[in-house]
């Protein structure tokens, strides 16, 4: 094919011509010659030589590029076709658009998220995170170094497996002390991933355990650029983290933010960059890696996974006593890797995604609507057509091109509204103490994916209607232009179907919806045991600033006096953990005399708090006492379990005075307390212990009880903290209640996009009976005024046209129910408080769309029955 | 049914047959379509009647096929025109065509002209 096909094209048309007027003029000609006069010699040929435009479409097409020529003429009538009409091409393309849009947010959702797991990294399809025990939602790191160590360098089926543990830091030193999420990596971190230095190197395999009196640490990109105004002699020079030294080695290319997915890390230093950790470094009991793993090329989940089994075994074999719980181990794709915030995406958004394609197809079916009631209405004029010459493929085409140009049109209005959306999903996630940055993407394969269904969709809304369309007899229809054929009973059959499938796809829609604002009702109004008005909470990053264990205690005291003092503060305490913040401790706890089930998990969460805290919180104390502040590190270690714990490991028994080993310290029982939300209101009850905080305490939080709103302690709060200390950084300063909303974020986001969804879904559903029957009514006006002349009461009329909209509702109701009931069952696990299939959530929603419908029934029953017989008699 | 459809209903009715007469014609010397459908008349005596529905899609083809070639030229009547040209594919094609024919003539005739008593034993 040439490039410029149109061109030569234009060319031999023109000599085309030239040869037909050539053949015309020689047989005119001839015919002169033979003594007829030139007006009959030139009649005479022209009816010899026949159709000349139709030769000349048949003598092109043998050319091969016809189509080119056709679609060229095809697309300019279907423009001219729509712009006719523009209330229907600006509705249905608006309709399309936002159809598209809803398809896309959420796929660009998906694709920032799950599809991108590891911003940066290579072929991320190949990694797989490693899981340890009993899966669920946020599990704590899974592995201890040496058992990491053991299965990194023994595996077959491994090309490598990274680790890594993160947390706050202050980066001290500079003129403003900073807040930064630092990780500590194994050395083979950066090239399990994939990633190559922009600036300088990153760690070497002999620096993965060994402290240096001055550690190395690699920088972000956006931190060496915020903090340090891009240096770009940055490596070698020194810098500060929680006023330590250390060496600047190396910068991370834009746009790494570290493995898990959803959390941004700063900053990397080695495992134990200052020889401070050596226990963690050589307990195998110490579980504080998260792990994540590069398959071998052609390996498959399932024999890693097996492979990594056996070497575990062995481990738990060697080391039985550091491997009481549960050891086996589980492989995830990152997409879906529990780790992060994909294990969330995953369970939520292709959920989402489907109630998109429900409303693209809805709105499908809405627009063939319209799109079949025009072609209907335009049968006049493709009747003539194809009496003229065309034939049935061809006006299929030009048909199905319009509805292709309405979603081309409507796919480029998605696309400048997905770039928008796209980055909406942030706004979901309420301010938080973790470092999240989870948004959509707006990338090539939304791209792809709005021309792929906007293609689709084209071909939907064009082809259904331009079928049945192109079936009508030209002769028929030219012959017989009255209401009396109504667009044939074949098209009524279709346009039926069509207003069914509306109403059968908009129920599950309008179903899935309620039962999630039932949800997130119930969740807001489930009572998480314990109390979130008039509390306020500040971390103080003390264990990140660089104090010595003495000097924390001191200032922890300092603190709490301080604000305890404070005018409008009931009761403050400290703690380290603040519930339904999604933020979990867990720790292996061997309670003494019980022996565990095979494969039971001996994973008890944690907090550490201080007087005062159960108080404060209102949770209960059932038996035994509350801390004292004599519970501190010269008493002996002491526990507060739940009643969850308490059943657990001693049924039936008092727990008061039972022992508890954990971190190889034993703990007595000395209360029990009612059990309370640990993470989200829907949870199974885990079992949790509570420490006393100065024995255990690691970071610290203040956490006052208030009189009035607590917000308005916030400042008091905080300069009270900087009198101890101004050097203290203060953060994350919240209500509880703030603190809390983070819990049902996800519930939100599925009953917004649901709700959004079923909204689109009975607003078209509706409009879309109401158009037909209108439709319909309008056809028969005829037909009724003949009625209304032979007798036939207003009551009979109307009786007439609601009965015809009651059984498309009928059928489309039922047909949507056995379809809605389906699909309910696939979002059980996201629901709280209310079953799958609950009866007053179906009955109502059936009513509602019910009687919407009849609603819209009515407006054109109504109308028919006021009309006056006579003048719809006359109306053709 | 249509009028493109009868066209296109002759033109595969014809199909080789009208080739191999366009072919033939063209051996005699070029020839534009307008000269195609009169010596095709002459010579078959006025029994075949070419439609330029049919003639002109199948020069167009032939020529797309590289067994005619095209150039305009001045007739004798001093009018522009098309004329058509045999290349020496389209005379290889013609010898194929015109033994294909034979075939089937002699083979239709075998069928048409077969003696009574042989056709009972």
């Amino acid at each position: 094919m040439k490039w410029f096909p149109s061109f030569g094209f234009q060319r031999r048309k023109r000599e085309l011509q030239e040869e037909v007027d050539a053949h015309l003029q020689m047989a005119i000609a001839d015919r002169v010659a033979r003594g007829e006069t030139a007006e009959t010699a030139r009649q005479a040929a022209a009816r010899e030589f026949g159709n000349i435009p139709l030769v000349q479409d048949v003598t092109r097409d043998m050319w091969g590029q016809a189509w080119l020529e056709q679609l060229g003429r095809d697309v300019r009538y279907a423009l001219r076709q729509l712009r006719k009409s523009p209330g229907f091409s600006i509705t249905a393309t608006a309709m399309l658009a936002v159809a598209i849009c809803a398809n896309s947010t959420v796929f660009s959702w998906i694709d920032g998220t799950m599809l991108r797991p590891i911003p940066g990294a290579r072929d991320t399809g190949d990694l797989v995170s490693l899981q340890r025990g009993e899966r669920n939602f946020s599990p704590t790191p899974p592995f201890s170094y040496l058992d990491y160590r053991d299965l990194r360098e023994q595996n077959h089926t491994f090309a490598g497996i990274l680790a890594y543990h993160h947390d706050w830091i202050t980066l001290t030193g500079g003129a403003q002390p900073e807040r930064a999420y630092i990780a500590n990596v194994s050395a083979n971190y950066f090239d399990v991933l994939g990633i190559k230095p922009v600036l300088g190197r990153f760690f070497l395999a002999e620096e993965e355990t060994r402290p240096d009196a001055v550690p190395n640490v690699v920088l972000g990109y956006s931190l060496w650029k915020t903090r340090y105004a891009e240096d770009p002699a940055i490596v070698g020079k020194s810098i500060e983290i929680a006023r330590h030294p250390v060496t600047v080695i190396g910068v991370a290319p834009e746009g790494v933010v570290g493995a898990m997915p959803g959390i941004r890390e700063d900053l990397w230093v080695t495992l134990d960059p200052l020889g401070t950790d050596v226990w963690r470094m050589t307990h195998r009991d110490a579980d504080w890696l998260n792990v994540i793993g590069r398959l071998r090329p052609g390996v498959s989940l399932g024999t890693a996974a097996q492979d990594l089994d056996t070497l575990m075994h062995h481990i738990v074999a060697a080391y039985p006593d550091q491997h009481l719980g549960d050891n086996r181990i589980t492989l995830d794709p990152m997409w879906r890797s529990p780790f992060g915030a994909n294990g969330y995406m995953a369970a939520t958004l292709p959920i989402l995604l489907a109630f998109a394609a429900v409303v693209l197809l809805l709105t499908c079916a809405n627009v063939a609507t319209l799109t079949l009631v025009r072609f209907v209405s335009r049968r006049r004029e493709l009747a003539i057509r194809q009496s003229l010459g065309a034939n049935r493929i061809q006006l299929m085409r030009q048909m199905v091109l319009e509805g292709v140009v309405l979603s081309i049109v409507a796919g480029a209005v998605a696309l400048v509204l997905t770039s928008w959306t796209s980055k909406t999903f942030a706004w979901f996630f309420p301010a938080n103490s973790n470092p999240l940055i989870l948004n959509g993407s707006m990338d090539h394969k939304v791209v792809i994916g709005i021309a792929v269904s906007s293609l689709l969709v084209g071909m939907l809304c064009g082809a259904l209607p331009a079928w049945r369309s192109s079936h009508a007899p030209a002769v028929e229809v030219l012959k017989a232009e009255s209401a009396s054929i109504s667009g044939g009973s074949r098209n009524r059959k279709l346009l039926s179907g069509l207003v069914v499938a509306q109403i059968a796809l908009s129920l599950p829609l309008l179903l899935c919806s309620g039962l999630f604002l039932r949800t997130l009702r119930n969740l807001a109004g489930a009572n998480p045991g314990f109390e979130q008005d008039h509390i306020l909470t500040a971390s103080v990053g003390l264990n990140i600033a660089g104090y010595s264990h003495d000097e924390e205690q001191v200032i922890r005291h300092k603190i709490l006096d301080r604000v305890s003092a404070l005018p409008g503060v009931k009761v403050a305490s400290l703690t380290d953990w603040i519930p339904m913040t999604l933020g979990q401790k867990k720790e292996d706890a061997y309670p003494e005399g019980y022996a565990p089930r095979p494969h039971e998990s001996l994973k008890v969460l944690h907090a550490e708090v201080s007087p005062r805290y159960f108080e404060s919180l209102h949770i209960p104390i059932l038996e035994g006492r509350e801390f004292t502040p004599d519970d501190d590190e010269k008493a002996p270690r002491v526990l507060i379990v739940d009643q969850t714990a308490a059943r657990r490991y001693w049924p039936g028994q008092d727990p008061l005075g039972k022992e508890l080993r954990v971190w190889g310290s034993l703990f007595t029982v000395v209360g029990v307390v009612r059990n309370s939300t640990h993470t989200f209101v829907n949870e199974s009850p885990e079992p949790m212990v509570y420490m006393s905080f100065f024995q255990a305490g690691y970071e610290t939080m203040v956490q006052v009880k208030t009189e009035g709103n607590p917000v308005d302690l916030a400042p008091a709060v905080q300069n009270a903290i900087h009198e101890v200390d101004t050097r203290l950084p203060v953060f994350d300063v919240r209500s509880m209640r703030e603190n809390t909303q983070i819990a049902s974020s996800f519930a939100v986001i599925q009953s917004t996009l649901a709700g959004m969804f079923a909204l689109i879904g009975l607003v078209l559903a509706i409009t879309g009976i109401y158009g037909v029957v209108a439709y319909r009514t309008q056809l028969r006006t005829h037909e009724i005024g003949v009625r209304m002349a032979l007798g036939a009461s207003r009551v009979d009329v109307l009786r007439l046209v609601l009965l015809q909209g009651l059984w498309l509702t009928g059928i489309g109701l039922a047909l949507g129910l056995a379809f809605a009931l389906g699909l309910t069952r696939i979002i059980v696990r996201l629901l709280y408080g209310i079953g799958a299939n609950d009866p007053i959530t179906v009955v109502s929603v059936v009513m509602l769309l019910g009687a919407m419908s009849l609603a819209a029934c009515y407006l054109p029953a109504h109308r028919a029955m006021r009309r006056n017989p006579v003048t719809a008699i006359r109306e053709l | 049914m249509n009028e493109e459809d009868q066209y296109k209903n002759r033109i595969e009715l014809l199909q080789g047959t009208l080739d191999m007469l366009i072919l033939q014609t063209l051996q005699w010397g070029p020839q534009h379509g307008y000269g195609i459908v009169q010596a095709l008349r002459l010579r078959s005596g006025d029994v075949l009647q070419v439609e330029t529905g049919s003639l002109y899609p199948a020069l167009h083809r032939l020529e797309r096929q590289s067994w005619v070639q095209s150039e305009w030229k001045q007739s004798e009547s001093k009018q522009r025109a098309r004329y058509y040209r045999i290349t020496a594919k389209g005379k290889k094609q013609l010898v194929s065509d015109l033994g294909r024919w034979e075939r089937i003539v002699e083979a239709i005739g075998l069928v048409m002209y077969v003696k009574p008593e042989e056709s009972e034993s």
